[in-house]
């Protein structure tokens, strides 16, 4: 390289790191512009339902395709986008439509401090708590809560049944979840709020996904953050801790959606869904994906027919 | 987009955000070693590979195609089917790291060895030298410049794909592009970019200074 | 590790089609590439003080880490192809403009004073005796940054595109080795072929190295 590319190169970066920067001008998050309300709601031109990148929520929306579609929906199934951190945004800007989603991680992620945690309430301080443009569903009978594991061997080794437990060890334990628990309330935080935890060291994995739960296998960890439908927690014989100040807010799934679509057949075709699908029957369905490897579209398919949802 | 520079800023420069395990200092320490690691399996594959394909002359097909074959590798993929078989360790990324480096190390080691002039050789071998020193005595010297670049071309690829050990939970500075995508800090994502591209310049600019400095004496 | 075969037997719909998603994000990238580079490069060559800016500036961009660049273009374009192959393009825009400059350099200076002595307009010249003559080195970077982009595609799978790198975030949410293995082998037959492809293209295009004397 001569001197004048080298010189370039200089100028060059002096150059890209604003460049760069003002790839997200005038933007200091990574959500995207909101999006514009009004005009009444219709699902005429189709749905588009996103999911975020875990087996249950793929599932779920490949059951809201298959209870839209029955009632005569255009559906369109964007599958395994990424983190709520990415999917959220997507919701807002427009470029999905349906979520399916969780009333208390939703409710801590719009409002990191909210103390929240009775299902009813939760539906209420949502809909306080949304942009304008969004809005959630009635949620359904089936739930799926955060929670934090030990193996067996962990829970004799220093007594622990209850997250309050944890605090009697402040400073030896490693906590494995993905990187937004070290900064939210049903996390990090909240564990040191409520319980007055301290962890001696936080790793970064992904929460309930192969990375924390390889971790949790290997020692690396000694506390995970998986999720209550996870049939790993019993195969593998690992405690969950208990929540007794419930620090960890009511998880009811709760269709998150746009207000443009929400009309009454989507809405009625949502109801349907909710009513019928218990908490042990999404853990099955989500055991035959992870488990037997069957296919998301093919698990919430054959559920559908099974219970009259599709013909 | 002036606030959000103020903020990188403000990141890049901040004592706290220097200190720690989570820290630029140790992320940027962890990314360093896998990077200089890597690179170092790939040259020990590497270079002897090219210079027996270029002394011999066998093999020059792979040499020339090895590289197109390396760049079409999907580095996740291959992180992922490593961690699937071997579970949580650093072997996916240095395998995914390593499979990268080697064929620009093979191709340019190859290249070096070709652009050798033959009547060179000839004379050496005429001079009554065996193989080995010919290859020793003649040819790597005569190669060298051109294998020095294509060792600093796979340092500064293996820098950049070194974000790659935060897919499987370990350091570097692609931590902070995972980190700060999950909690939702842009500043944090930009500043892992930018430390990335900063740490691949500075790299390259030194050694190709190095390359400059060493062969100065020698005409084109 | 295992492959289950009838799995690939069932998916081959799927595969198909995330097959041609995939070629699609990566071509339109070199395309769209090759648009902004081809000018670039021209300017690139012919002014002196910007030639080392540029090739500087483009040196910066390939050091940035691809996940990077994906994730900051979200707030821009959302979560849609559009970011995909925007962030493509920033690499094969690099591939080019080093290329087509370098292709530019090797045309002899007595071939174009030769089209200048004949009168040829400097348009005419880039266009019928410089580019032409550069067309081996320029290929040889579209071939680059075809298979590179191709490689690529898979990391706009952490931003839910990707094309055949869905399958690898599946097969690593699973644990379930065949999704990773046929993307892995799919995404080499892809580069295998396109670059066969651009070989065959550049014979073509360039009739006059056929002709020997």
């Amino acid at each position: 390289m001569n001197r004048r590319t080298l010189l370039g190169a200089l100028a060059g970066t002096a150059v890209a790191v604003p460049v760069l920067s003002s790839c997200a001008s005038g933007v200091t998050s990574l959500d995207g512009g909101g999006s514009t309300g009004g005009g009444s709601a219709s699902s005429k031109n189709g749905v588009t339902i996103g999911t975020a990148n875990f087996t249950e929520n793929q599932v779920l929306g490949y059951l809201y395709a298959a209870a839209l579609e029955a009632a005569g929906v255009k559906v369109k199934v964007r599958p395994n986008l990424g983190t709520r951190e990415i999917v959220f945004p997507a919701l807002k800007s427009g470029d999905i439509d349906l979520l399916p989603e969780y009333q208390g991680s939703l409710l801590t992620y719009l409002q990191p401090k909210s103390k929240v945690a009775e299902a009813g309430e939760m539906q209420n301080a949502l809909t306080l708590a949304l942009p304008s443009g969004l809005q959630v569903l009635p949620y359904g009978i089936a739930e799926d809560a955060d929670c934090f594991v030990v193996t067996r061997a962990t829970a004799r080794k220093y007594g622990l049944t209850s997250l309050a437990d944890l605090a009697k060890h402040n400073g030896k334990l490693t906590l494995g979840a993905s990187a937004e628990v070290k900064t939210r309330q049903v996390g990090v935080v909240g564990l040191k709020g409520v319980y007055g935890v301290e962890f001696k060291e936080f790793k970064s994995l992904d929460s309930d996904g192969p990375l924390v739960k390889g971790a949790l296998k290997k020692g690396d960890v000694d506390v995970a953050n998986l999720f209550t439908t996870d049939t790993d927690i019993k195969a593998n014989d690992w405690v969950v801790l208990t929540d007794p100040k419930t620090l960890i807010p009511s998880q009811h799934i709760v269709p998150l959606i746009a207000d443009r679509v929400a009309d009454p057949t989507v809405r009625k075709a949502l109801a349907r869904l909710g009513n019928l699908l218990t908490t042990a029957q999404l853990t099955e369905l989500n055991r035959q994906v992870d488990k037997d490897k069957k296919d998301p579209e093919d698990v919430a398919n054959t559920y559908a027919k099974q219970h009259g949802i599709t013909k | 987009m002036f606030e959000l520079f103020k903020n990188l800023a403000k990141w890049l420069t901040s004592g706290s955000q220097w200190a720690g395990t989570d820290g630029i200092a140790h992320r940027l320490a962890e990314h360093l070693q896998y990077s200089l690691l890597a690179t170092l399996i790939a040259a020990a594959i590497g270079l002897p590979l090219g210079l027996l394909i270029g002394h011999t002359g066998k093999g020059a097909f792979l040499a020339i195609n090895l590289a197109s074959f390396g760049r079409a590798l999907p580095t996740v993929g291959l992180v992922v089917l490593v961690f699937l078989a071997s579970g949580l360790s650093m072997w996916p990324v240095y395998i995914a790291l390593v499979a990268l480096a080697v064929p620009s190390i093979v191709t340019n080691t190859y290249a070096g060895m070709t652009a050798v002039d033959p009547d060179v050789k000839d004379a050496a071998r005429g001079q009554g030298m065996r193989g080995h020193q010919v290859l020793f005595q003649v040819e790597l010297p005569l190669a060298l410049p051109l294998i020095m670049t294509g060792l600093r071309l796979a340092l500064i690829q293996v820098v950049s794909t070194a974000t790659v050990a935060a897919y499987v939970s370990f350091g570097g500075l692609g931590r902070f592009v995972f980190d700060g995508l999950a909690q939702r800090d842009l500043v944090q994502v930009l500043g892992g970019a930018v430390l990335v591209a900063v740490v691949a310049i500075v790299l390259d600019l030194g050694l190709s200074g190095l390359q400059r400095f060493l062969f100065r004496h020698r005409t084109a | 590790m295992t492959i289950d075969w009838s799995w690939i037997g069932d998916h081959t719909d799927d595969l198909t089609s995330l097959t041609f998603s995939h070629l699609q994000a990566a071509l339109t990238a070199v395309f769209l590439g090759l648009l902004i580079s081809l000018p670039l490069a021209v300017v690139a060559h012919r002014v002196r003080p910007l030639r080392g800016f540029l090739l500087g500036l483009s040196n910066v961009l390939f050091t940035i880490p691809s996940i990077a660049i994906f994730v900051l273009l979200l707030p821009i374009s959302g979560l849609t192809r559009t970011t995909t192959v925007i962030g493509l393009t920033v690499y094969t825009l690099v591939v080019l403009l080093r290329n087509t400059v370098e292709g530019l350099d090797s045309v002899p200076a007595k071939t174009k004073e030769a089209a200048k002595a004949m009168g040829t307009r400097p348009l005419r010249t880039l266009l019928t005796v410089e580019l032409p003559l550069a067309l081996p080195v320029i290929m040889a970077g579209v071939r680059i940054a075809t298979v590179m982009s191709i490689s690529l595609v898979s990391v706009a799978t952490y931003i839910g595109d990707g094309g055949l790198g869905q399958l690898f975030t599946d097969g690593f949410q699973r644990d379930f080795p065949t999704p990773v293995i046929v993307g892995v082998v799919l995404t080499l037959l892809l580069a295998v072929v396109a670059d066969a492809a651009l070989v065959a293209l550049q014979y073509v295009l360039t009739p006059w190295k056929r002709r020997r004397a």
